[in-house]
């Protein structure tokens, strides 16, 4: 079987990380995905930010894997045009400007239906398309201020903690979803429709039992790595240097058989550990026995060793951990893309696995601008070579 | 307007026990489908995860969460004749969301090859911390397990906390964010492989998941540098303590610093000429942040965030959970929705992050009580014998 999204086309405008990370995932997915540029604003994330403290750029390289890149000055009415015809012939159209910016330029909703009556539309941004923080800047650590997850993640006598690129790729995992999902409304009714993904609705979205607590005025606050219910649950430190495991202990049988991992049968019977209650109100002293244990422990071995005796346990892993990993390789979860200059760097695939469609992932490295214009200006749009010059030479392709 | 939801008239069975599996069926019931959640005759497990409303452990929050707007048939699973009532209803499905461990699946019927045999046009979800395939197939993963197979979770806090903590293990993302990523990912695998009109079988991994949204770990690995929890906070900004609470900021463009600038109202370190160098501010954070920290222990978070704002400052305030369902731009976008609870009363339950349209999604109630549409399970029989007896 072809890949699942063969046939679908998608006008690609994002820029950062959520949007470029939803057209990316729905590419690996088989999706035929144009990102326009312009050489006048580049995408930000093609550039290094200060910021950060290093001067490498972001997570462009990955999010711009697989996708098609062409040149249109949208400051240019020309520009504009070629847009319009680009849409026409589209499927999808995804955006993730501050809400205003599209219908500045003549692409929002409304009038770009008029060109492509079923068009389905993709805007993502940080508080949505409506209410009146709708023009309000933001970034991934912002997204998770505002919904929340911030606020609730961190040590119980601590700060609140920011949320990183995770945030931002999440918020694009939901888009890519929604978009599918609005493809199959459009199969099924012949209607497109608008599709609104807010960043600070979705880290909303991941603490909503959280949100249901406060509503009947039980608030819930920072928890650290504690669990309502688990114990022991936390991080252990081990021999190795910085290198951790995650326990977590939630029946009668995964203590007894953590016991048995620790060799020690001694607690089994002690009153302090004998109920999951018990556990949860002596879980400092837990902490200290896992602990005493771990730091004798290789990590890996002791992760493994839980396992095989039923104990949810993981070492905390790093991205060196996880781009050598055999299991995530044979999945295809971590690939090896090569770049244009030759260059191999490990990747992310696809974020789920579809054995009947085994074509799904990354064909090609990270587009130079405007290095597939030939084919989308040329084949796609059907522009003449005269033209081509002549757009070029008058900047609305540039 | 409203406009009817994307996947309306789509049937799903869900067979869950975990966080991820059940939040992929709410994105499904959020966005239209018919979710009936299989349960074993003792209800889901998800039944008895806190936290709970009030003291007794009666009333998960947690499961009112995942478990909204749902179906529910009890089944034992082992038994035969329990059997036949979830083919009945497979037959009537376009998707099976299944979370079961990949050893106990074929004694409950729920094997990857019966199913393709029986039901030959289901798109079957697998849900599992490490996936159907490979060498961790067997694996277990609770939520604290899996952010830290992901990678995120070895690179938590930074900024703040780190500064205050360094000797303190990694910090875990609050609820059941790994898992959820899962259940996302399992519902795009679902729909992809709904798009092509083909039943099969859809491995989710909740570590692949995560690690896919980790992307940019990953990415800066491949091109030389291992990030750290430690290195990696913003030279400045990031989280800042208010007299009333904490805010955010964030400021990437050259034209947000200057606003930034005239927000803290222009004090002579900040116009420094060389200053306007972003590497020299980088050079410069710590000695930048501890102005800014000082200056905003004075200010208060909701009149600093307006004015901020304002100046195109990228800033935002650190809500707690109660914030968020105050919230004017919340409420005016109706993220929430109405919902009665039993026992519990009239709530706000979120809705979905993303709509089709100016209106929101909808659901329209609670979770059910267990097997209460036991009744479809004599529909779907009745159903199904008929399409039998005409030769279907």
């Amino acid at each position: 079987m072809m890949k699942p999204l063969e046939g679908i086309r998608i006008a690609d405008f994002t820029v950062h990380a959520a949007g470029p990370f939803c057209t990316h995932m729905l590419s690996q997915l088989g999706a035929e995905c144009i990102k326009v540029e312009t050489a006048l604003r580049p995408d930000i994330f093609r550039k290094p930010h200060a910021v950060y403290g290093r001067l490498g750029p972001a997570s462009f390289d990955q999010v711009a894997s697989n996708k098609l890149s062409i040149r249109i000055n949208l400051k240019h009415p020309k520009g504009v045009d070629l847009a319009r015809r680009l849409v026409a012939v589209s499927d999808v159209v995804a955006e993730s400007f501050r809400p205003g910016v599209m219908q500045r330029l003549g692409l929002d909703y409304d009038a770009i239906r008029e060109i492509k009556q079923d068009i389905v539309m993709l805007s993502v941004s940080s508080s949505g398309q409506t209410g009146p923080d709708r023009h309000f800047a933001g970034y991934a650590p912002l997204f998770g201020a505002w919904g929340g997850l911030g606020y609730l993640t961190g040590f119980s006598d601590g700060p609140p903690v920011e949320m990183r690129h995770v945030m931002d790729h999440s918020v694009g995992l939901n888009a890519a979803m929604a978009t599918v999902a609005a493809l199959l409304r459009r199969r099924l009714t012949g209607q497109g429709c608008h599709v609104d993904v807010a960043a600070r609705e979705v880290a909303s979205s991941y603490i909503g039992e959280a949100l249901l607590m406060a509503s009947v005025g039980d608030e819930v606050g920072r928890m650290g790595n504690e669990d309502h219910r688990r114990a022991p649950h936390g991080l252990y430190l081990t021999s190795e240097d910085d290198r951790w495991i995650s326990v977590a202990v939630g029946s009668q049988a995964e203590w007894m058989s953590l016991l048995q991992v620790m060799g020690r049968d001694d607690l089994a019977s002690d009153g302090r550990f004998a109920s999951e209650q018990a556990r949860q109100s002596n879980r400092s002293d837990l902490d200290a026995i896992v602990s005493a244990w771990s730091i004798t422990q290789v990590a890996e071995d002791a992760a493994s060793a839980m396992q095989a005796a039923g104990v949810p346990a993981h070492v905390s892993w790093t991205a060196a951990d996880i781009a050598t990993d055999p299991h995530l390789r044979q999945r295809g979860a971590i690939v090896d893309v090569r770049e244009p200059d030759g260059r191999t760097r490990a990747a992310v695939g696809p974020p789920v696995r579809l054995p009947d469609c085994p074509g799904i992932g990354i064909d090609r490295g990270t587009p130079a601008l405007g290095e597939h214009e030939d084919y989308v200006f040329g084949e796609v749009l059907r522009i003449g070579r005269a033209e081509y010059a002549e757009l070029v030479e008058q900047q609305a392709i540039y | 307007m409203a406009i009817e939801p994307p996947l309306s008239g789509i049937k799903v069975v869900e067979h869950a026990s975990g966080v991820a599996a059940a939040y992929a069926g709410r994105l499904f019931t959020a966005m239209g489908a018919e979710t009936v959640m299989v349960e074993p005759t003792a209800g889901s497990p998800l039944r008895r995860e806190p936290p709970f409303f009030g003291t007794t452990p009666d009333q998960s929050a947690l499961f009112a969460y995942l478990g909204a707007g749902k179906r529910s048939v009890a089944l034992d699973l082992m038994l035969d004749a329990y059997r036949d009532a979830l083919d009945a209803l497979l037959a009537d499905a376009h998707v099976l969301i299944d979370d079961t461990a990949m050893g106990d699946r074929v004694a409950i019927g729920l094997g990857a090859d019966r199913i393709r045999r029986d039901h030959p046009d289901i798109v079957h979800v697998s849900v599992l911390p490490f996936g159907a395939a490979g060498d961790k197939a067997g694996w277990r993963g609770e939520e604290i397990n899996l952010v830290h197979a992901g990678g995120e979770g070895f690179l938590l806090p930074n900024g703040l906390s780190a500064d205050l903590f360094p000797d303190r293990p990694p910090v875990k993302i609050a609820g059941h964010f790994a898992e959820m990523q899962g259940g996302v990912a399992a519902v795009l695998g679902a729909l992809s492989a709904l798009w092509t009109g083909k039943g099969q079988f859809v491995d989710t991994s909740v570590q692949d998941a995560n690690v896919a949204v980790g992307a940019f770990a990953i990415q800066r690995y491949g091109d030389g540098s291992l990030e750290h929890r430690h290195h990696r906070s913003f030279r400045y900004g990031g989280v800042i303590e208010c007299s009333d609470g904490f805010v955010e900021l964030l400021t990437l463009e050259e034209r947000q610093w200057q606003a930034l600038v005239k927000l803290i109202g222009e004090p002579a370190w900040a116009m420094d000429e060389a200053l306007s160098d972003p590497a020299e501010r980088s050079a410069r954070g710590r000695e930048i942040n501890e102005a800014i920290r000082s200056w905003a222990r004075r200010q208060q978070v909701a009149e600093l965030v307006a004015r901020a704002q304002a100046l195109g400052v990228p800033m935002a305030p650190y809500n707690a959970p109660s914030d968020v369902l105050a919230d004017p731009h919340v409420k005016a976008r109706g993220l929430f929705a109405a919902v009665e609870l039993a026992d519990v009363g009239g709530v706000p339950m979120l809705t979905a992050p993303f709509r089709f349209g100016e209106a929101p999604l909808v659901i329209r109630s609670g979770p059910p009580e267990l097997g209460a549409d036991q009744d479809l399970l004599g529909a779907a029989s009745k159903a199904r014998q008929a399409r039998r007896a005409e030769g279907r």
